[in-house]
């Protein structure tokens, strides 16, 4: 194996086992995986990005010093279809003035829609690429993917009714599984084992629990430490969470989101940006579904998830179900949040007894 | 002897108790300001609550804790329920206004809504990064024009064209102030018109996108003042209800709950003479270096932590 660069991607809720998978097996780079995400963190990318910018900013920025730190000398950055557009130019530029010496390839630049100038980025970070085994290896990565999103949905869902711990230990051994993974066949055996364990670990759930549908912004609403761990929180109180949002249902399966503008058509004409016009359809589906209550998170400054909070608030009038908005900053404090969950859990929880 | 409940409720600026019987009659009460010191105001409060209360006919049973200092406070007089500030509100005027279905509130920190619908709350907001338009902001406010909070009411209302204030920060709010005063507009048309900004600040930002339907009941510190109320009625364009005890709904529904929920144990108002300090200190096992927080009994016994995010810093207690 020929290793000649050092690659890194930001942290991005636990995504990074396929990053890594992708990197090391398909391109044949070696990948610095950047330590999780702490106070420090962010403290360090607030401090260098501009005071105004939404938090994922700040977050990754920091992420991408920590990974530098840890040896990293290439960064790939993603592109997104609303400011995340231009935050890779403005990273390494920021990056750069802080005087690290690295390779910046930011995938904006790439993004034509032809395989041909994806193929471009790919041979700068090695260029004896051999494409059948980096076909080979991104079908594996999308898979472990796929997994992840399935199995951490599940979790979720059931974690808040197993008192013994049995079940969020099953659930860090597959995380465990899928950072340390280097094959399908070991992709493959995480998975049916987690499978098999939340399979196994008895439930104490009752027959119709509290279901609390989770909506928002991309980062934040799926990256733990970006949201305090909301998901758990609420978990952890006896209510059964559901996201739909994820990679697999996003990207690569658009799973109930086609036909979108026709599903929403009463409550919105346009498309309204990124993820909100997908996230007003969840809304939709979870209140029709009978859900008891919605969370909508967003970090400070997110236009397109501010965009959508007229329309949360008419969902909630039409279909009368309590809607949460959350908004996280690098100041939100953890003892505020958890004043308005348990607020918020109290809330739904008297509701149900009278309805 | 007969059941008694207390509850205590402890905010950014004041600290609330009150004692109740079986039928939610309240039999002492007492409020005072809690200058920083959540632990010196709660054994203050009991003192003074201790007072006022027959020990000969009722004993405590339950108590409960609420308010941002809930959790400290909780631990120090052994709470056997510990909730947070809205559903405490919620549960505290609901039981005295079964039919209300609009609660206001602000407080000296913060401020929420509360909707109501069948006597349960069905949807709430609070504020977020931003503490304008709190009792902390009128405060500063009639200091600035060297007057007592408490008078603010009688001022505005005996103002007849208030004055127009931004009211969408306390910072441009306090700055249009200056600017009203400097120009010389008379100090009861500044008042009236600090009162609409609150409200109007409140309506946009707590209140916005709620249905606020009547009856109303609005409480909180704030609710003591005269003008607040009138400016909500003119805006809300119907009748607002303020109760005389609205400053101790928090207390009242920390004590209710504590009565409803099946934990026992009875409350000793011994726990003023005792001593209590806290001590902070950084974890340090990873980068995030949470800021725990111990309690200590005088005799340097450990009764509780928080703050850790992890097992990592879980500290032993005892």
């Amino acid at each position: 194996m020929e290793v000649n660069r050092n690659v890194t991607l930001t942290r991005y809720a636990e995504y990074n086992c396929a990053f890594r998978y992708i990197v090391e097996q398909g391109i044949e780079a070696r990948y610095i995986m950047p330590p999780a995400l702490t106070k420090r963190t962010e403290e360090i990318g607030s401090k260098y990005s501009p005071d105004f910018v939404c938090t994922p900013f700040k977050t990754t920025l920091g992420s991408e010093i920590e990974a530098l730190e840890a040896g990293a000398d290439t960064i790939l950055m993603t592109y997104g279809v609303c400011r995340l557009g231009y935050y890779g130019e403005l990273q390494e530029q920021i990056l750069r003035d802080l005087g690290y010496t690295f390779e910046f390839i930011n995938l904006e630049e790439y993004n034509t829609g032809r395989i041909r100038d994806l193929l471009t980025t790919i041979r700068r970070l090695n260029p004896k690429i051999n494409v059948a085994k980096l076909t080979r290896s991104a079908l594996d990565a999308v898979k472990m993917v796929e997994y992840l999103d399935e199995v951490t949905a599940e979790y979720y869902k059931g974690c808040g009714f197993d008192a013994s711990g049995e079940y969020k230990k099953a659930y860090k051994r597959f995380l465990t599984a899928m950072y340390t993974a280097t094959s399908r066949e070991e992709i493959t055996a995480g998975y049916r084992r987690v499978k098999e364990d939340f399979q196994r670990i008895p439930l104490d759930k009752p027959m119709r629990p509290l279901r609390v549908g989770i909506v928002g912004e991309f980062y934040t609403a799926m990256d733990a430490f970006s949201n305090l761990e909301t998901e758990q929180k609420l978990a952890d109180m006896g209510v059964e969470v559901h996201r739909w949002m994820n990679i697999t249902n996003q990207f690569l399966h658009n799973k109930g989101i086609k036909n979108l503008a026709v599903k929403i058509r009463d409550l919105c004409t346009y498309h309204m940006g990124p993820t909100s016009t997908a996230n007003i359809w969840a809304a939709k589906e979870y209140a029709e579904r009978g859900f008891d209550g919605l969370i909508h998170i967003k970090s400070a400054n997110c236009t397109p998830e501010i965009d959508i909070m007229p329309v949360l608030q008419n969902i909630g009038a039409d279909y009368k179900i309590p809607v949460l908005f959350l908004t996280f900053d690098s100041q939100t404090s953890d003892v505020g949040l958890m004043t308005r969950l348990e607020a918020f859990y109290d809330m739904i929880q008297m509701r149900k007894k009278v309805v | 002897m007969e059941n008694a409940y207390l509850g205590i409720d402890v905010g950014s600026i004041s600290t609330k108790g009150a004692i109740i019987d079986d039928n939610n009659q309240i039999i002492s009460s007492s409020y005072i300001w809690t200058q920083g010191d959540p632990i010196g105001a709660v054994k203050q409060l009991l003192h003074l609550l201790e007072e006022g209360f027959d020990k000969e006919r009722y004993k405590i049973v339950a108590t409960g804790s609420t308010g941002s200092a809930r959790k400290l406070v909780g631990t120090i007089i052994g709470a056997t329920m510990v909730k947070n500030e809205i559903t405490a509100h919620a549960v505290g005027t609901t039981t005295f206004y079964p039919d209300v279905r609009t609660i206001l509130e602000i407080g000296g920190q913060d401020s929420k809504i509360i909707l109501v619908e069948n006597g349960v709350a069905v949807d709430y907001a609070m504020n977020t990064l931003c503490a304008a338009g709190t009792g902390a902001f009128l405060s500063s406010q009639a200091k600035r024009l060297g007057i007592e909070v408490e008078e603010i009411g009688e001022y505005a209302l005996r103002s007849k064209h208030p004055t127009q204030i931004a009211a969408r920060c306390t910072v441009f709010a306090e700055s249009d102030l200056v600017h009203k005063i400097q120009m010389g507009h008379p100090r009861e048309d500044i008042i009236a018109g600090v009162c609409n900004a609150v409200v109007a600040n409140y309506l946009n930002n707590v209140g916005k996108g709620k249905k606020i339907i009547s009856p109303v009941v609005f409480q909180g510190g704030v609710s003591k003042n005269q003008g607040v109320v009138a400016a909500f009625e003119r805006t809300l364009d119907c009748k607002v209800i303020v109760d005389e005890n609205g400053h101790l709904m928090g207390a009242l529904g920390a004590a209710i709950l504590a009565k409803r929920s099946t934990k026992r144990q009875e409350f000793d108002f011994a726990v003023e003479d005792m001593e209590f300090y806290t001590r902070e200190a950084n974890c340090g096992r990873c980068s995030n270096n949470c800021e725990i927080i111990c309690v200590y009994h005088r005799d340097g016994k450990m009764i509780d932590s928080w703050g850790n995010r992890c097992d990592r810093g879980a500290q032993s207690v005892g």
